[in-house]
């Protein structure tokens, strides 16, 4: 058996959490509130995940006011080496760095999304769009994966370090980024749970109902569409770039269509159209690979020879239909939604609040 | 591009586009007949590929018993998540993206069961050892048995499956549940055995062309996922609906994949590593621009048709 350091763990589930809850948000937002079927949230993942690994070997050392190296080929090794100097030595330069890549991640992924719910206007059928998005993932993982000069092809970048790697101690630093992960999940929470209960949201919740009844309402869909890919993608880029920090690399193989399923299996596990649900889905989920993870490791370590790093994906299948099968809403299924005015109207008729969970 | 290659790439085209066909006239009659895009079924695909694989290391070399074998295994995998997955959620009527999902579920369960096995055993990477004889050589030109197997078989099945279609009363059968499940169901068509056989055949074929695939290249878990979207395109070039359409996609799709990436590799110099991005092109394409597929362009498109 090995040691299991409950601290370090803990640290490793939240960080997870706060990543897994942004992805999962984002799809609750384009899906459970809008009801636009995104099978390429991988897309917008990996979106934020490569402009992580351009600006850490492109802008990072101009930030610092070093010359860059060519991160590719032969000089790999000492454009590794400079970042992880910079990093440790010039801790503003780091933080710079990561205010642009999330803001030029968000803006890029977002106006992408913007882009492709235009582009996917003219589909003559509902599930097309949910095809459309999951060819067009993969697609653009293949023209980076053959581009060798955007994130060196497919041996991808490592050494893209956590923004607190200049703490030296490896504890705290990852305890900050940690911080950093789930404050950010809070606030597209917030965000998220403010935008649900707006007009714009119940807008939303009305076209994902019926599309006619909602246009025949003079509501404009498209760009209402056009509007929550937007938020949904940024927000999804978002996490990429975290995610990218967190795993310290950026390779094209991570961003399969496996990734997008993942995130699927947080939304409908938690509750589709429910904020907190996603919140519950990402925290379970982190909870899951973590436990895979160590259950591997012991497995392998104990001479097993039984590979089980396969069972969690079997695992994933199998909490998808069963919670498809019996509990379509998922576990913190939506509830109907209230605003404080009729919330007010409702106590002055002397009825009971309706829940407020939304 | 000099002549050999052209010759070579040609060859790879029928081999694969008749593979490519096998597989998509799966997708389609279980999106016409189920109302269902099935992304489960490249993994009975690679369920097949290992029965034939596991038939084969046990001695027996004979291609139809293989066959066989493969056959039996993917109409088994796709009975099984009709009956266990798709008939629940179709009772109670559920959106075409929960079928989606599961259909997606359904595949990762059979894919990550092959990797358990396969990882246990040993069984990464290997081929389906039919004994190989070179039937004709012409300068660079090599045909061995192995074509002789893959492409008449293919043929062979994809012709069984149209007469089956349009000649019998099970295919009959299908067609009016194609047309209008309500219908059918009205007039007396035993609609779920019909289901039932449907997809039976639709898994069968399946397994075929994993049995067929892994004669010429190794059997590996993700053979089929890898495929998938290929397959789909195929599909969608036939609008989803119509059998020549698919069979022409299917070649479309492996003339893009084979001689038409050589080609740009040879005279343009796009590199090789793109080739899986064009299958991916061809289904936004059709999607955006041709919905309904070639059959837009020889006839009517809809219904389950010849």
């Amino acid at each position: 058996m090995i040691n299991i350091d409950i601290g370090a763990t803990a640290i490793a589930i939240l960080t997870l959490f706060g990543i897994y809850s942004l992805m999962a948000i984002s799809l609750n937002l384009e899906y459970g509130i809008a009801g636009v079927p995104n099978f390429g949230q991988a897309l917008f993942v990996s979106i934020g995940a490569y402009t992580a690994g351009i600006t850490y070997t492109r802008v990072l050392p101009l930030l610092a006011g070093l010359d860059s190296v060519h991160p590719c080929g032969p000089t790999m090794g000492q454009a590794l080496q400079l970042r992880s100097e910079i990093m440790a030595a010039q801790p503003a330069a780091g933080f710079i760095n990561l205010a642009l890549t999330l803001l030029v991640a968000a803006i890029v992924s977002g106006a992408v999304g913007f882009t492709v719910s235009y582009v996917t206007l003219r589909l003559k059928e509902e599930w097309f769009l949910a095809l459309v998005l999951l060819v067009g993932g993969e697609t653009v993982r293949i023209v980076v994966r053959g581009a060798d000069n955007l994130i060196c092809s497919h041996n991808g970048i490592s050494g893209v370090a956590q923004p607190f790697y200049f703490l030296g101690d490896a504890r705290s630093s990852s305890l900050m980024f940690m911080i950093l992960c789930v404050a950010l999940a809070l606030i597209a929470y917030a965000y998220s749970q403010r935008l649900t209960r707006s007009p714009f949201g119940r807008m939303l919740k009305a076209l994902r109902e019926n599309e006619d009844v909602t246009r025949g309402l003079g509501k404009g869909i498209s760009l209402a569409r056009a509007q929550i890919m937007l938020i949904g993608s940024a927000i999804a880029a978002v996490g990429g770039v975290l995610f990218a920090l967190n795993t310290g690399f950026v390779n094209t193989n991570d961003f399969v269509v496996n990734l997008t399923l993942d995130i699927w299996v947080m939304v409908v596990l938690g509750g589709i159209g429910n904020n907190r649900g996603a919140l519950l889905g990402a925290a379970l989920i982190a909870i899951l690979d973590r436990f895979t993870q160590v259950a591997a490791i012991t497995l392998n370590m104990s001479g097993s020879e039984i590979e089980f790093n396969y069972v969690r994906f079997i695992a994933f299948g199998i909490i998808l239909l069963l919670m498809l099968r019996y509990r379509p809403g998922g576990l913190l299924p939506e509830s109907p939604l209230t605003t404080n005015a009729h919330e007010v109207l409702r106590r002055a008729r002397g009825a009971e609040p309706l829940s407020r969970r939304a | 591009m000099p002549p050999a290659l052209l010759t070579t790439s040609l060859v790879n085209t029928i081999q694969i586009g008749s593979l490519y066909a096998l597989m998509a006239l799966g997708i389609t009659l279980t999106f016409s007949v189920m109302k269902l895009p099935n992304f489960a079924h490249a993994d009975y695909v690679s369920a097949g590929a290992y029965a034939a694989l596991i038939v084969s290391l046990s001695g027996v070399l004979n291609p139809f018993v293989i066959m066989a074998a493969a056959f039996i295994v993917g109409a088994l995998a796709a009975l099984i998540s009709h009956l266990f997955v798709f008939k629940p959620l179709e009772g109670r009527d559920v959106s075409l993206y929960t079928l989606i999902l599961s259909s997606f579920a359904v595949g990762l369960i059979i894919r990550y069961i092959l990797f358990l096995m396969a990882d246990y055993f040993n069984l990464f990477d290997l081929r389906i050892a039919i004994p190989l004889r070179i039937l004709f050589r012409e300068g660079s030109l090599i045909l061995s048995n192995l074509f002789a197997w893959v492409v008449p078989t293919s043929i062979v099945l994809v012709i069984a499956l149209t007469l089956l279609l349009n000649r019998t009363p099970l295919g009959r059968e299908m067609r009016a549940l194609a047309n209008n499940t309500s219908l059918a169901r009205v007039i007396g068509i035993p609609v779920e055995r019909v289901k039932n056989h449907a997809w039976l055949l639709v898994g069968g074929l399946a397994g075929v062309a994993g049995a067929l695939w892994g004669m010429q290249t190794a059997v590996s878990p993700l053979m089929g996922w890898a495929a998938v979207l290929s397959v789909f395109a195929a599909a969608i070039l036939g609008g989803l609906s119509s059998f020549t359409g698919t069979i022409l996609g299917a070649y479309v799709v492996a003339f893009s994949e084979h001689t038409v990436m050589l080609f740009l590799n040879f005279n343009f110099g796009v590199d090789l590593a793109y080739k899986p991005a064009i299958p991916f092109i061809i289904i936004i394409a059709v999607l955006l621009i041709r919905p309904r597929g070639l059959t837009q362009l020889i006839k009517r498109g809809g219904e389950l048709q010849r």
